[in-house]
């Protein structure tokens, strides 16, 4: 039973769709393309099953005799492949629906992944101080003193090392995962740490510790509800940075394995066709992968904008 | 100052100790050093004797030391995959990387401070715009899409520039090879190093931009004017001297960035540096190899941090007063 839970705060917030957020967004015709475009390819990734023309999961849809039709070609068999067919002779429109899923799957993950590691230690770190505080950062200035690509790359190359070739590939993803989360907690965790230590203050979380409330759940109720907004800006980039790491990664071989469509592992196939002239088969999905991440970053760009005023002329 | 560069020290040392422990942890862990040596007909007996030999029944603390030891003098082992030392493999493949890196660090430099500049001045011009707009969609292309369609456009559709490797190279001294003396050397480092150097090129251009803008709005330039001073003396004298501080400091820590990237155009373009033997160290399981790579730039980076750091204090007087601990980090 939790009947403590804002009675009084729920009545005074109004609704979300007469919120100030709600006005800019209706108000910013990036903010809202950005959203459509996201939204229409979160669509898709989902219903791929249904959307997508062909199974690219399933090895039964290559057809060898079909390998690399340029876009627009018809099949052996009467298909018709809108943009093309890979080396296998498998349709590139449903490979490139399947990769979208698999990145927006990896992206959403390691953001998820990434974002509660990072708050739990910015919490921590923020509302402990001491050496808790001075360990935690001390490891995240180690870390942000090299590149993030970097730290996954090595990350899932030593994991991938260690695993093996056999139980990597079956692992493939969640490495992968936990390989990009490993190197992005660290903006969560130093952003939520310094606000942590604004809000430490303030009488309501005084309140609270005399009224005996235990420190969990001060940090978990009263002060995390208060440090979100910022965590939300930086998660949304951070998808987008996840997205163009995963297809990094497996650009160069290092990601989710070759059987897996995924966007990046796409590029890297077509890639060894550039020069018999099968450009389709690395401009789509990468074109797919701009288009991706180009709307999650507007809208990322626009979400920092609305929640912090004073950036809003620069 | 004296506090600062000891905490400095330390952490430096600290980053680089960690990635020798994760490196021997590698290398002693992952797969038995004794099965990769000996034949598959060597008895128990002779297996042990080995362990003896090589000191690998000794306490872990006594070998984590030796294996610094060796680090030390430059004994990285053996490549698992192309049967040669560790150490010679690296210094075939730095100069690639290094020559790279370092040409897109000036192309990044040498045509991202004027546009910035540019814009700058110029900030309501259509051009200016259309440049801003062109450094954002930068920001979600990656790397290796602007390679493909760099190779597309310029090797493959227009056949000008070649699409992979380094072309011939120079020996200069001791093993030190350069593909700058060449032509086919130069041209093969153009497609990579603007692949390379365009991101950091449009960090340059948006940075020098804001701090030009920040540096004009300020009395002392607009006293600069108010006295007639010659426009370009303002601009560049005045406004743009004041803001290549911050720039100094990207270009140092984006060096990190860049060769970080290097692995990812070494790869497109099939370079051979660093990055791609780092990249096959992974796919083949290549232990030693991977882990020597782990040391290697655990102590490049530090070096280049602590390097930054450090000019920083000597350029900027608040640091070496002790006002500010570390540099304002983007």
């Amino acid at each position: 039973m939790s009947t403590d839970a804002g009675l009084s705060d729920r009545a005074s917030n109004p609704p979300w769709w007469d919120s100030d957020l709600a006005y800019d967004f209706l108000h910013s015709p990036v903010a809202m393309a950005a959203a459509s475009v996201a939204l229409v390819l979160l669509i898709v990734a989902l219903g791929a099953d249904m959307i997508a023309p062909y199974d690219s999961n399933n090895p039964a849809s290559a057809n060898v005799i079909d390998a690399r039709l340029p876009p627009g070609a018809i099949g052996f068999a009467g298909e018709h492949y809108i943009l093309g067919t890979d080396p296998q002779g498998r349709d590139m429109l449903s490979a490139i629906i399947y990769g979208l899923r698999t990145s927006l799957i990896v992206g959403f993950s390691s953001v998820l992944l990434a974002a509660f590691v990072g708050i739990t230690l910015g919490l921590l770190s923020g509302y402990c101080g001491g050496l808790i505080d001075s360990v935690i950062m001390r490891i995240a200035d180690v870390q942000l003193s090299f590149p993030a690509i970097l730290i996954a790359l090595l990350v899932d190359g030593v994991t991938r090392t260690v695993m093996g070739r056999g139980a990597h590939d079956a692992l493939a993803v969640p490495v992968l995962v936990i390989a990009i989360s490993a190197s992005y907690w660290v903006q969560y965790a130093r952003t939520v740490r310094g606000l942590v230590l604004v809000e430490r203050d303030k009488e309501y979380v005084l309140a609270a510790r005399v009224t005996g409330v235990a420190p969990v759940r001060i940090i978990n109720s009263h002060i995390r509800p208060n440090v979100m907004g910022p965590v939300l800006v930086i998660a949304t980039i951070n998808l987008a940075l996840a997205i163009l790491t995963e297809a990094t990664l497996s650009f160069l071989g290092v990601g989710v394995p070759p059987t897996k469509p995924s966007l990046g592992s796409l590029v890297r196939i077509g890639n060894e066709f550039l020069f018999s002239g099968d450009w389709w088969i690395s401009i789509f999905p990468g074109a797919m992968l701009v288009i991706l991440s180009l709307s999650v970053n507007l809208l990322g760009d626009w979400l920092r904008d609305a929640l912090n005023p004073k950036l809003s002329d620069g | 100052m004296g506090t600062f560069i000891f905490r400095r020290l330390s952490q430096t040392l600290f980053v680089v100790l960690a990635a020798a422990l994760a490196s021997f942890v590698l290398l002693r862990y992952v797969g038995d050093p004794v099965n990769n040596m000996v034949g598959q007909a060597a008895s128990l007996a002779e297996r042990d004797a080995m362990r003896r030999a090589l000191g690998l029944d000794d306490s872990i603390l006594l070998q984590f030391v030796r294996f610094l030891r060796d680090i030390v003098n430059g004994d990285l082992g053996v490549s698992y995959r192309f049967g040669v030392p560790v150490s010679r493999l690296l210094m075939e493949r730095l100069p690639a990387t290094l020559e790279l890196s370092v040409c897109a660090m000036l192309v990044a430099t040498l045509v991202g401070v004027p546009l910035g500049v540019w814009t700058a001045l110029h900030r309501r011009g259509v051009l200016s715009h259309v440049l801003l707009a062109i450094s954002l969609i930068g920001v979600a292309l990656p790397t290796f899409l602007i390679g493909i369609v760099l190779i597309l456009i310029f090797s493959v559709w227009l056949g000008w520039l070649p699409s992979f490797g380094r072309g011939a190279t120079v020996a200069i001294g001791h093993g030190w090879t350069t593909g700058l003396l060449t032509t086919s050397g130069l041209k093969a480092l153009v497609l990579p190093s603007l692949t390379l150097g365009l991101f950091q090129m449009t960090l340059i251009m948006r940075l020098v931009r804001a701090e030009m803008l920040e540096v004009l709005r300020t009395d002392y330039i607009r006293f600069a004017r108010a006295r007639g001073l010659p426009r370009t003396t303002v601009n560049f004298d005045h406004a743009l001297r004041n803001t290549l501080v911050p720039v100094i400091t990207i270009v140092g820590l984006q060096f990190g960035n860049i060769f970080a990237f290097s692995i990812i155009v070494e790869t497109v373009f099939q370079w051979p540096g660093l990055g791609l033997l780092v990249i096959q160290s992974i796919q083949f399981a290549d232990v030693p190899l991977l882990a020597s790579y782990l040391v290697l730039i655990a102590f490049g980076f530090a070096l280049i941090n602590l390097t930054v750091d450090l000019l920083y204090a000597v350029i900027d007087p608040r640091v070496r007063a002790g006002l500010i601990v570390s540099r304002a980090r983007l």
